[in-house]
């Protein structure tokens, strides 16, 4: 019985890991430009298309292909940010909320002009054979998901509190007018930010690839439960949204194991749902005033 | 007194806006309330319509307790106000805006809106009168159909009054009612400021010019650090020396933002 | 009565297309679609454009509705009237219970919280199979009938549909040119102000997005009788997208937009038939360059151009010389 729950609370912290590094890009975003992008599950999806794309079709060995997609994501993120959401300046929420599906849409549509509706999958890094743990398996991918996203969000965390351009991003996002005055490129911070997001994104898609299969639309339900952690850690508190990451794929995968596996999915929702009503700054956010 | 509030205080995070105030305000007058920046005014006016609740503190109006209620319960006792930066209806026309102001003295609900029975047609009629009414008495009758979008801004400062009139209220708060507008245009609002009165509104104003205040005011409340420095006529305040100083010479006063 | 001129247009209009293109299959089924879309989208319209709040899940009601019809017709028996009352019971009443926690959200909250709502309606419907049929859905369901006619040809049910179509327009237009449409129109321009005006900002949310809801309730079993099955398919998350897109496509806060951004929408996927692979990414790019090019949609749009064209024509003093 402990056995069963160590084991769903592995692929929890293993699932949870993925919606870390998504919610992380959607608070890195939302704190640099007050905009929801909820086209972040995308890139999660276009990192690991391409690089099996670019693996199995093109021959490319693992680690450049991986290179490649993430780059080639990091693109999309940038030319999504200049394309789509710089033209639309003060434009309402509603309003870019709609231009993110848009272009959430639009890149699951080119996903599928690209690679059609079949399932995908990445080999794995280090090969397939199970680790045992006591009376838990575990695959050497788990490995690899964790502790990538573990070394991923501390590089961040890194990257915001001791690089320059980082704590320059961090201004914007308190105040975007202090900022410019000071000299910052709101501009060129804005790119950076949803830059560094298609990057978090690609790597999750890239490191959870071998382990769930991948297709044109497994982007949708990822960004939009990436989403609900993010909330649930606290939009604002770029850790917050980690920690809501991993506590939402823990609460998802011991309701799935114990509970119900089809209602799986409602779990986030409903968790959104209860955070929106009851504590919408989430577990680790700041509540903030409205000025009238 | 119409309006009376005792031992009111409310801080935000560690930063007291309004400490210990006690002031009342008789029916009919126009009583100012004036103050360095950041002395409580706004969030005064705030408490008052029932934007913020007081952490401490009385409010009575007209015999009526407004600590708790919500701001539309006090709108419906005779209360109305008119904005710092303005917050006119763009999406309406000019005469759509003061016939909201109208909406606590009419009835019609749903049904009724959505059968359009004989009843509402003649409360319609009725609102648009009332709104074209309030609408000429701030000399904005000639502009009912444009879109309020279209207005310049002296314009949307008397809009805003027209439509917080046409709720025909017994208090009107007016917040910085004379802010950007040039001199003629504020000698236009201290006639309409005494025009309102004349018709028996008891005004409550906030406003930095003080050449209008000290010409438009029956009585004058000074706020310092959110608490009560003096009150009195404008002549009583004018040479109160502890307004002098906190305006004037002496040490200069800023609150903590 | 000029107030009513456009209503009057559309009434004319809808009942001299099927005289003048008789027997076309794209105007009868694909525009019986469409007006079904229509109701849908002038209800919305009311929630998002009026009101200006936000509703990513609007399809949930759609589904509910549907559902509704579905399972008391077809599996007890019920007449469909008396169900599609039921259903506009259940569908109101889970607005309502929604409306007060959700509305009191703003912004990007409040559109999150609508699009949880959605799914775990959507997600319910496909999970609990005993009660909805799971996801193959509830097939064989009996036909509505009018006094005694089975309304079961395409023809009977665009003349059905059309009918709705102009008493929810006529509805939506009473409503918002009364004092209750002001509010809500109040509500979107200032709600601090329109508070201090007496509305009641949260009860007016909350019924304005009930009357939403129970819009598509209605449409939603008109379209269970119609195509005689439901799936959880025609009620996921896309589906509350799609509607969102008709709303702002055809410009906020006009009701005659919303029809247009439906009918647009619904003929759309006809047209790009040739280029079914590309669907979904013109879907998306219409999307984005609408928001950004032309965020009033195209009754908004062609409002500015009117008013900009009257302003050229020098048209006297702006406002600036009223008299004191």
């Amino acid at each position: 019985m402990w056995d069963q729950i160590l084991q769903f609370v592995l692929t929890g912290i293993t699932l949870g890991s993925t919606y870390a590094l998504v919610a992380l890009g959607f608070a890195i975003i939302y704190n640099a430009s007050d905009v929801v992008n909820l086209a972040q599950g995308e890139f999660v999806m276009l990192g690991a298309m391409s690089a099996i794309s670019l693996s199995a079709g093109q021959g490319l060995p693992l680690p450049v292909a991986i290179l490649l997609a993430v780059l080639i994501t990091l693109i999309l993120g940038l030319m999504l940010q200049r394309f789509a959401i710089a033209p639309a300046r003060g434009i309402t929420v509603v309003g870019t909320i709609i231009i993110t599906i848009g272009a959430s849409i639009f890149l699951r549509g080119l996903a599928l002009l690209i690679w059609g509706k079949d399932i995908h999958a990445l080999p794995h890094f280090s090969g397939e054979s199970p680790i045992r743990l006591g009376g838990v398996t575990l695959l050497p991918q788990n490995l690899w998901v964790m502790g990538g996203a573990a070394v991923l969000v501390l590089a961040v965390h890194l990257f915001f509190n001791r690089t320059l351009l980082g704590k320059a991003i961090l201004a914007c996002s308190c105040n975007r007018t202090a900022a410019q005055l000071v000299g910052i490129n709101v501009g060129r911070m804005l790119l950076v930010a949803y830059g560094l997001s298609a990057l978090l994104g690609a790597m999750a898609g890239v490191l959870v690839a071998p382990i769930t299969y991948t297709s044109y639309d497994a982007g949708i339900m990822l960004g939009l439960k990436g989403f609900a952690a993010a909330i649930l850690g606290g939009m604002g508190n770029p850790m917050g949204a980690v920690a809501g990451g991993l506590l939402l794929g823990l609460l998802e995968s011991l309701a799935a194991g114990l509970i119900s596996s089809g209602y799986k999915d409602a779990i986030a929702f409903v968790i959104l749902l209860l955070v929106l009503f009851l504590r919408p700054s989430g577990l680790f956010g700041r509540a903030s005033a409205e000025r009238v | 007194m119409l309006l009376e509030a005792s031992g009111l205080t409310k801080s935000f995070g560690g930063v007291t806006a309004i400490a210990d105030l006690d002031f009342g305000v008789p029916e009919g007058l126009v009583y100012a309330v004036i103050g360095p920046n950041g002395a409580g005014k706004t969030t005064l006016f705030n408490i008052i319509s029932g934007i913020y609740r007081p952490d401490e503190g009385r409010l009575n109006f007209s015999g009526q307790d407004l600590i708790g209620r919500a701001t539309h319960q006090i709108a419906r006792l005779g209360m109305s106000r008119t904005f710092q930066n303005l917050q006119i209806f763009f999406n309406m026309s000019v005469l759509e805006n003061v016939m909201v102001g109208c909406h606590a003295r009419a009835r019609t609900g749903l049904a009724g809106a959505l059968l359009r029975l004989p009843r509402m047609r003649r409360e319609e009629e009725e609102i648009r009168k009332w709104a074209g009414e309030a609408l000429d008495f701030c000399g904005l009758g000639g502009l009912k159909g444009r879109q309020a979008s279209e207005l310049p801004y002296g314009a949307l400062k008397r809009l805003e009054i027209a439509r917080a009139l046409a709720a025909r209220p017994r208090l009107l708060l007016m917040d910085e009612p004379a802010a950007g507008l040039n001199d003629t245009e504020t000698l236009e609002m201290r006639g309409l400021i005494g025009r309102i009165r004349d018709r028996g509104i008891t005004i409550l104003l906030v406003e930095h010019n003080m050449g209008l205040v000290m010409q438009v005011s029956d009585r004058i409340l000074v706020l310092d650090y959110g608490s009560r420095l003096a009150e009195g006529t404008p002549a009583e305040v004018r040479s109160n020396p502890q307004v002098v100083a906190a305006y004037l010479g002496g040490e200069v006063h800023y609150a903590v933002e | 009565m000029k107030r009513l001129r456009g209503w009057w247009l559309l009434a004319a209009l809808l009942a001299a297309l099927p005289l003048i293109f008789p027997g076309n299959y794209y105007l009868i089924v694909v525009g019986a679609s469409a007006g079904l879309f229509a109701i849908l989208a002038v209800g919305l319209n009311l929630l998002m454009g009026y009101a200006g709040q936000i509703s990513l899940g609007h399809a949930a009601f759609f589904g509910l509705g549907a559902y509704a019809s579905a399972i008391l017709t077809s599996r007890h028996g019920w007449n469909p009237w008396l169900a599609l009352g039921a259903g506009l019971v259940v569908t109101g009443l889970i607005a309502y219970l929604i409306a007060r926690p959700v509305l009191r959200l703003k912004g990007h909250y409040l559109a999150m919280a609508t699009l949880g709502f959605g799914i775990i309606v959507h997600i319910l419907l496909v999970q609990t199979g005993s009660l909805t049929g799971g996801p193959d859905g509830i097939g064989e369901i009996p036909p509505l009938s009018l006094f005694g006619w089975a309304i079961d040809t395409d023809g009977r049910w665009y003349a059905v549909i059309a009918a709705t179509l102009l008493l929810v327009v006529l509805l939506a237009l009473n409503l918002m040119d009364s004092r209750t449409g002001r509010a809500l129109r109040a509500l979107h321009g200032s709600e601090v102000a329109a508070g201090l005006m007496g509305i009641d900002t949260a009860a007016a949310k909350t019924s304005i997005f009930v009357l939403a809801a129970l819009t598509a309730g209605l449409a939603g079993s008109l379209f269970a009788h119609q195509q005689a099955f439901v799936s959880p398919d025609s009620f996921n998350f896309f589906v509350s997208i799609e509607l969102v897109t008709m709303v702002v496509l055809g410009g906020m806060a006009s009701t005659y937009g919303a029809i247009l951004g439906a009918v647009i929408l619904t003929f759309l996927p006809e047209l790009l038939v040739v280029f079914e692979d590309y669907e979904v990414l013109i879907f998306g790019a219409i999307l984005m360059l609408i928001m950004i090019f032309l965020p009033q949609g195209i009754v908004g749009g062609l409002k500015d151009l009117w008013q900009s064209g009257h302003r050229r024509r020098g048209r006297p003093g702006k406002g600036d010389q009223d008299a004191a």
